[in-house]
């Protein structure tokens, strides 16, 4: 029977919730993702507590959880309030190593709750963590969400209904099938190139750990110019994937095989739009290439660039709607199979990816206070072990590179990275 | 044409409190239109307005208002 209070998950809620029990199936604490800020100063932590409490009052789907209604899931809400966790730096110990190890304790602990918000205190400002289990809402809703915990109007964020079941709605049953077709198409393509892998480990105990990359001003212009000079104005997701598809042929993946397979959401949100907050407004895209391909670093570019067009130009952007739609009635194990595996048996994705593009909060800062960087993180599954977010703060590029540990070796990682960002600042032999 | 462009940026790439407001030489880019959306933006004029538009003229001096794009529609229509 399903409540009033209840909330049937979205296709794309469903299709991150099945990714998130293939996480926990291998001993992990789940699909969690987490924005971490860093503030010049301590805000008024009182004042968020309130604000935390606003977005349970408006928003009860903040602190639900996870039940069946019949073959779906849905969120069932609890009432009960977020606590504003806080925690405090060693004194003496250098506060942006001890600022990591607490972020990534946090991180790797279990959690079942779907939103977790901490403040770690340092000297004189310290670390707000956003924490978010991922069927909960997308980072674009994350966000949001943060910007309705700063805002000084919070009741202009309103909750709206899911943007991927409006467009459903819009088309006629013909055009779905012609559209699931077209997906299921696109996947037997992306399976039948096997997949470079960052590890051949499948199993085992692991441990989150994170790199980040910061680009200053200078750097993060010249990366933007060469992204609008390979890929155009329309490829900036491109330069990163091709880029980072670059680096690994380069140093050399540890589960070498045909080629490069990254998935890459595509968002239904319209730019700068305050609502929804809440449920996952994405579709899957792939970026493929073989290792022939990869090498020719041009070549790659247009390559990518030249199916990307393709893939908008045939509506395969809005195809995956259809089939995450349809795998809404699959139980989660058999769903993960088709989203994860090849023809072959191996894993399809080479690399977890998002580009979640500007995070800035501007003069205001965060409730009155300037952010001074940002760090993300997500777990994934095992393989690939590894994913890379990409975002901007006040035009300066931020690359946070989640890995498992000891799946990942730091030392291949460490190298892969190096040339990253040579072959992003195109300071390498091409 | 003008008016349909702006029909779809509004109501499916860019969100914009008051879109009558927005000038027809208003920065689209400013606005937020990201590099997805200029993709969707030029297969939605392709397919709505029967044109193919040069991949190497997609640059902000033709996609950047909606002013420039009904220009560029309108030469790459006469090609």
């Amino acid at each position: 029977m399903t409540n009033l209070a209840d909330k049937l998950f979205n296709p794309a809620d469903y299709f991150t919730f099945v990714l998130d029990q293939e996480i926990r199936d291998a001993g992990m604490p789940g699909g969690y993702c987490g924005f971490a800020l860093q503030l010049a100063a301590a805000p008024d932590l009182q004042a968020l507590q309130q604000r935390l409490d606003l977005l349970v009052e408006r928003f009860p789907q903040a602190s639900a959880i996870i039940e069946t209604r019949g073959k779906r899931y849905a969120w069932v809400a609890t009432g009960r309030t977020i606590p504003l966790e806080q925690h405090q730096c060693q004194p003496g110990a250098d506060e942006t190593d001890e600022t990591q190890r607490l972020l990534l304790d946090i991180f790797n602990r279990p959690e079942s709750r779907p939103l977790t918000v901490h403040w770690i205190a340092g000297a004189g400002g310290g670390t707000l963590l956003l924490i978010w289990l991922h069927p909960l809402l997308d980072a674009r809703g994350g966000k949001i969400l943060l910007d309705f915990l700063s805002s000084e109007h919070p009741e202009s964020f309103k909750e709206s209904p899911s943007l991927i079941e409006a467009k459903l709605a819009q088309w006629s049953f013909w055009k779905k099938l012609q559209l699931f077709f077209k997906a299921k198409r696109h996947n037997t393509a992306a399976n039948s190139l096997d997949s470079c892998l960052p590890t051949q480990v499948e199993q085992g105990p692991q441990v989150l750990r994170l790199k980040v990359q910061r680009f200053d001003t200078d750097q993060s212009q010249r990366i933007a110019k060469l992204a609008q000079q390979y890929t155009g104005l329309t490829g900036r997701t491109l330069y990163y994937l091709g880029c980072f598809m670059r680096a690994m042929e380069l140093v050399g993946p540890p589960a070498a095989k045909d080629g490069y397979c990254i998935p890459y959401a595509f968002n239904l949100r319209r730019q700068n739009a305050p609502t929804p907050v809440f449920g996952n407004h994405i579709g899957c895209l792939f970026a493929r290439a073989t290792r022939d391909q990869v090498r020719d670093r041009k070549g790659l570019f247009a390559h990518l660039l030249s199916q990307h067009k393709q893939v908008v130009r045939d509506e395969l952007d809005l195809a995956y709607l259809p089939l995450m739609w349809l795998g809404q009635w699959l139980s989660p194990a058999r769903y993960a199979k088709i989203l994860r595996k090849q023809h072959s048996g191996g894993e399809l994705s080479s690399l977890w990816f998002s580009d979640i593009g500007d995070l800035s909060w501007g003069k205001k800062g965060f409730l009155g206070v300037p952010v001074t960087n940002l760090s993300l993180m997500c777990w994934m599954t095992l393989p690939p072990g590894l994913a890379l977010l990409a975002s901007q703060l006040d035009g300066k590029l931020v690359l946070s590179y989640s890995y498992l540990s000891p799946a990942v070796d730091e030392d291949w990682l460490d190298a892969v990275i190096a040339t990253m960002n040579s072959e992003l600042l195109e300071t390498g032999e091409s | 044409m003008k008016e349909k462009l702006k029909n779809f940026i509004f109501a499916e790439l860019i969100y914009h409190e008051d879109p009558a407001s927005f000038g027809d030489d208003d920065n689209l880019l400013d606005a937020g239109l990201d590099s997805m959306g200029i993709m969707r933006l030029i297969m939605f004029a392709e397919k709505e307005f029967g044109v193919t538009l040069p991949d190497t003229e997609i640059e902000p001096d033709n996609v950047g208002s909606l002013n420039s794009l009904d220009r560029w529609i309108r030469r790459s229509g006469q090609a």
